[in-house]
């Protein structure tokens, strides 16, 4: 089954009165279980992509069936609740809200949640919060302010709270973006690991290394995808250098 | 590129500037308006003294005319400068009546409250004067009436009254309302109508009339002791006694109004200028990237402050130019309100003040730009851009925990988190929430304390339930009849018998009876009460026993004060017949006369010669509450005048409860607009500053209902807490504030009144739903933030 299908997509901004065709027809699948990145050059509409599909952004044409269910004709409240409850998103600056700790910031979606209210549900909740916590190796962070950890323990936060109610599918603009090296390469080895758990996993970046960790790449060019390169799994950290070679000859010929 | 910059900065924060704009119309106004109202309302006590030729003394005393011992005692008295009677006729209700018109379809009696007098235009002595402030002239069959008399009587210009004295009937035009120095307060509880000479002069031509003799005295200079020495030996019994100071004290009321109208305008100013402050260092800070720009392609620091200086000036300009306008018609509908009764000197000389207040307005905004501005210097280009923070962390407290509650929903957990974390940036919000609190609460317990029923007894009597004028009381003082009056009072409990109601009544008459302590050459009068009737009743003391025997009596804490007595000593009054010792057994607190007199028992024996005054008839019915029994008593009695205990009370102070009610309408209303303007601006700039956490919380799936809860059940959660601390500092400055006001009449040891339903329920309730409706709709402005603006958090 497909997560997502979009059918002639397109996205207009209209800038002092002038409009601004950001996305051109797209048409594009991604499987259930699989892990899409887009890549593209700046301005190609790689971020409008992600946010329109994922129900951020309006759409100006086209359709975008989630799951089954055309998200361009639901009504905000809807989009809200589906945003809530069946999908996670990763930004590339580490959004969170200051006056809450981290472990309250990654538990809010779910007390928001119509599955999150009462005793019961709350322990729950708080129970699956600290096994992820621990699964991402941020256990030790939990009653921190926001200010007082690592960009990549941040960023695995933000991970955490994109998956603390066991969301379809994951929307990722740019997650490492923000990260250096080390923290970038643990970030995607979670993002890998949650992919394999069966979590659908859409994401954007710039990176290379990012990409070729991905199942399928798309490559976006002046808002409308010109080609895809598909890897099949990423399993072993052996495989890497082969993939992003690969993925880099690939590129080349797209004009990256 | 100077102003191009700056009309986008106008248009950008087009709400902000215009909150900032209305707070800068509203500080002007009510600086200038108010401020000129002090001036005005401070001098205009002295000025309307000064014209209405107030005597140094003058008193009242009932005369036939011909043999008039005071008359005689002036004529020879070496002391006085000068000395003039101005003769009066005390008018009962049935005395009056209004004529049938279209005014009057209904052909209503005339209710008169308190005493009335029918006199002439005062040629020297107490002058009377147009609404206007104008000279008074009457033609004969014209009369101007006292201003609370024709207002409670729905009396107008062009309408005819009645008035029958002895067998002589006269109709009359009303031509005018009067404003009269003294007749015209409410405290001295004596009003004046006036006609003209030769109309007086057809009812003086009967004989054998009692005359109300208004004896107005100036005294040599430095005579002023040796005269009143004199005076007090003479004994006169005198229905009222005045000296020219307690005159300006019987003001106290009207200065209350006008008072408390200062400190509203001081209070909204306060709240501007915080208002005003805080959009100053906000907007800088919203403008930190921009600074940080300019000051990257090598403006200078001046150059950077210019813009915000010359924007500042232009909406100060602007605010204060409206502001100026609207101070005019703002502070004469204030000083309306303030001096009804006063003749104000003049109306055209406040155009200076104004303009300076303006002016004051501007230069205070322009110094707060210039002292915030200068936070500019301390930042490098790269700080500011980098949005003010120089890298320096802050820890964030979080307060409460999401995960320990079971049952919170989210968004009120991120709103008390919010405040509980960072109430600082709430304070300027709870301030004026607080300020605005105390402002309705301090001058509700003013007025509750005026309406209260218990407040009777502050008034030197005993609370009954019904309280009645048959329309006799002044014949039972004019014609020293007690006879007729215990007589008059048993007919009463007879027809409230053939009712089925059992029923007992009382009166208290009062005296004039001079008196001293120690020293005989010390003489004082003062009201002295005693009870009558078959009611027996007690009263609220301060110290001591009621007074039981013929020769016991109680004081005020006041006149024990300025006699030098306490609980033990004697006093002794001195009357035609001689002597009597009174030996003071207790002390009571009233607000008759400024707190000053005497109650001797039911057993003492007065001299009636002496009687001055007779206020009501009380009538305590059993086992019935006091309002079925005022209906009871309206239907058995429809002649008469019947009162509950707050409505006795506010006859007797002639509507200053009304007054205060207008102006608790005026204070809500202006509180509920301050709550709102600062909520709508307060939140406008909270979200500016939180647009990037809205969006995330809408881009992980929260409903823009949610995220609008969060933002305004904040708002209420201040506001809750600060109209629980603006409570708890109302009732702590209460006493310090308002108290003080009753204590100048004589209630100094007064508790003051809550009406816990109104101070903790209705007014609370109200502030929070306006405020809270005014938050909510504010906060509707979530719908606009894009998700994609995630991007734009800090």
């Amino acid at each position: 089954m497909n997560s997502l299908v979009v059918k002639d997509l397109c996205k207009t901004y209209i800038v002092n009165k002038r409009q601004n065709h950001v996305l051109r027809n797209v048409n594009m699948e991604v499987k259930e279980g699989e892990m899409v990145a887009v890549m593209g050059p700046s301005g190609s509409g790689k971020s409008t992509l992600l946010y329109t599909v994922s129900g951020m952004d309006h759409v100006t044409a086209g359709k975008v069936d989630f799951f089954g269910r055309d998200i361009s004709k639901m009504k905000p409240g809807e989009m809200s609740d589906l945003r809530l409850d069946e999908m996670g998103f990763i930004f590339q600056q580490m959004y969170m809200l200051k006056n809450l700790s981290i472990y309250d910031n990654i538990i809010l979606p779910a007390y928001q949640s119509k599955n999150g209210r009462g005793k019961e549900k709350r322990q729950e909740i708080n129970e699956r919060a600290k096994g992820l916590m621990h699964k991402l190796g941020i256990s030790e962070i939990a009653e921190n302010d926001i200010n007082e950890v690592s960009g990549g323990q941040l960023q695995r936060a933000c991970i955490c709270r994109s998956l603390i109610n066991r969301p379809k599918m994951i929307f990722a603009d740019e997650p490492t973006g923000a990260l250096n090296q080390q923290n970038s390469k643990e970030v995607m080895k979670e993002l890998n690991r949650i992919n394999r758990e069966g979590t659908t996993v859409m994401l954007v970046t710039h990176d290379m290394k990012v990409a070729a960790k991905s199942d399928r790449v798309l490559y976006i060019e002046d808002g409308n995808i010109k080609g895809e390169y598909g890897f099949g799994k990423y399993t072993a950290q052996e495989e890497a250098r082969e993939r992003e070679r690969k993925l880099s000859n690939w590129l080349m010929e797209m004009g990256w | 590129m100077f102003f191009r910059i700056l009309k986008k900065d106008l248009k950008r924060k087009k709400t902000m500037n215009f909150i900032l704009l209305v707070f800068i119309i509203l500080a002007a106004m009510f600086l200038a308006s108010s401020v000129n109202n002090l001036i005005a309302i401070n001098g205009a006590v002295d000025h309307f003294m000064e014209i209405s030729k107030v005597p140094d003394f003058f008193v009242v005393s009932l005369s036939d005319g011909k043999n008039d011992a005071v008359d005689e005692y002036l004529k020879e008295d070496k002391y006085l400068s000068e000395y003039q009677i101005l003769d009066a006729f005390d008018i009962s209700n049935n005395q009056i009546s209004i004529e049938e018109s279209a005014q009057n379809p209904d052909n209503r009696k005339y209710e008169r409250s308190g005493i009335l007098y029918l006199g002439t235009i005062p040629d020297n002595f107490l002058k009377v004067f147009c609404s206007d402030g104008s000279e008074l002239h009457l033609k004969s069959g014209e009369i101007a009436l006292n201003q609370s008399e024709a207002e409670s009587n729905q009396l107008e210009v062009g309408d005819k009254v009645k008035i029958k004295i002895g067998e002589v009937e006269q109709e009359f035009t009303v031509v005018s309302i009067l404003k009269d120095m003294v007749f015209g307060n409410e405290m001295i509880g004596t009003k004046r109508h006036v006609i003209c000479k030769e109309d007086f002069e057809k009812y003086q031509e009967q004989e054998n009339l009692i005359y109300n003799r208004i004896y107005c005295m100036n005294y040599k200079d430095g005579n002023e002791n040796a005269f009143m020495k004199q005076w007090r030996k003479q004994g006169f019994g005198l229905i009222i006694s005045i000296e020219r100071e307690a005159v300006k004290t019987c003001y106290v009321v009207d200065m209350l109004v006008a008072g408390v109208f200062i400190v509203v305008s001081i209070c909204l100013i306060l709240i501007a200028f915080l208002v005003l402050r805080f959009t100053i260092v906000f907007t800088l800070q919203e403008d930190y990237k921009e600074i940080g720009i300019m000051k990257a392609i090598g403006m200078r620091d001046m150059g950077i402050k210019g813009i915000y200086l010359v924007k500042y000036l232009m909406i100060s300009l602007a605010g204060a130019g409206v502001g100026f306008c609207c101070s005019f018609p703002f502070g004469n509908m204030l000083l309306k309100q303030a001096i009804v009764n006063i003749v104000v000197e003049k109306a055209d000389q406040n155009v200076a003040v104004n303009l300076l207040c303006s002016v004051i307005i501007i230069f205070i905004i322009l110094l707060f730009c210039y002292g915030s501005t200068n936070k500019l210097k301390k930042f490098s280009a790269m700080d500011a851009i980098r949005n003010g923070s120089n890298g320096e962390r802050y820890q964030i407290k979080n307060c409460l925990k999401l995960w320990k509650r079971n049952r919170m929903k989210p968004y009120f957990y991120m709103a008390a988190n919010d405040i509980l974390s960072g109430f600082k940036r709430f304070f300027i919000l709870a301030a004026t929430f607080c300020i605005g609190t105390m402002l309705i609460l301090l001058p509700l317990s003013a007025v509750s304390t005026l309406k209260s029923n218990s407040l009777i007894s502050m008034f030197s009597y005993s609370p009954s339930d019904v309280y009645m004028d048959n329309g006799k009381l002044n014949s039972y003082i004019q014609q020293e009849n007690m006879d007729m009056l215990l007589r008059d009072m048993e007919e009463i409990e007879d027809k409230l018998a053939e009712n089925g109601l059992k029923g007992k009544t009382g009166a208290d008459v009062i005296y004039m009876v001079p008196c001293y302590a120690e020293n005989p050459e010390e003489i004082y009068t003062y009201n002295t009460f005693q009870a009558v009737g078959s009611w027996d009743r007690h009263y609220t003391l301060l110290e001591g026993r009621e007074p039981e025997l013929e020769n016991e009596l109680i004081i005020t804490d006041i006149t024990a004060k300025e006699m030098g007595v306490s609980i033990g000593d004697s006093i002794y009054f001195r009357t035609k017949d001689g002597e009597q010792e009174y030996i003071i057994t207790g002390t009571y607190q009233s607000m008759i006369n400024m707190g000053k007199g005497f109650r001797v028992s039911r057993s003492a024996v007065m001299d009636y010669g002496y009687a001055s005054l007779l206020f009501c008839i009380q009538v305590e019915i059993e086992e019935m509450e006091s309002k079925e029994a005022c209906e009871k008593l309206k239907e058995i009695f429809p002649e008469d005048r019947i009162w509950m205990a707050n409505e006795f009370v506010d006859s007797m102070i002639g509507g200053i409860a009304e007054q205060l009610d207008t102006m608790m309408v005026f204070i809500v209303g202006i509180v509920l607009m301050i709550n709102s303007l600062i909520t709508v601006l307060m939140m406008k700039t909270i979200m500016t500053k939180e647009r990037g956490d809205i969006a995330l919380l809408k881009s992980i799936g929260f409903r823009n209902n949610a995220v609008r809860k969060w933002q305004s059940i904040r708002i209420v959660i201040v506001l809750a807490i600060s109209i629980m601390a603006g409570t708890v500092l109302s009732k702590v400055l209460a006493p310090v504030t308002i108290a003080p006001i009753f204590a100048m009449m004589g209630g100094n040891k007064i508790e003051l009144v809550i009406n816990p339903l109104e101070a903790y329920v209705i007014y609370p309730l109200l502030l929070l739903a306006v405020t809270g409706v005014s938050a909510f709709f504010c906060a509707g402005a979530v719908k606009k933030v894009d998700l994609k603006e995630v991007n734009n958090i800090e």
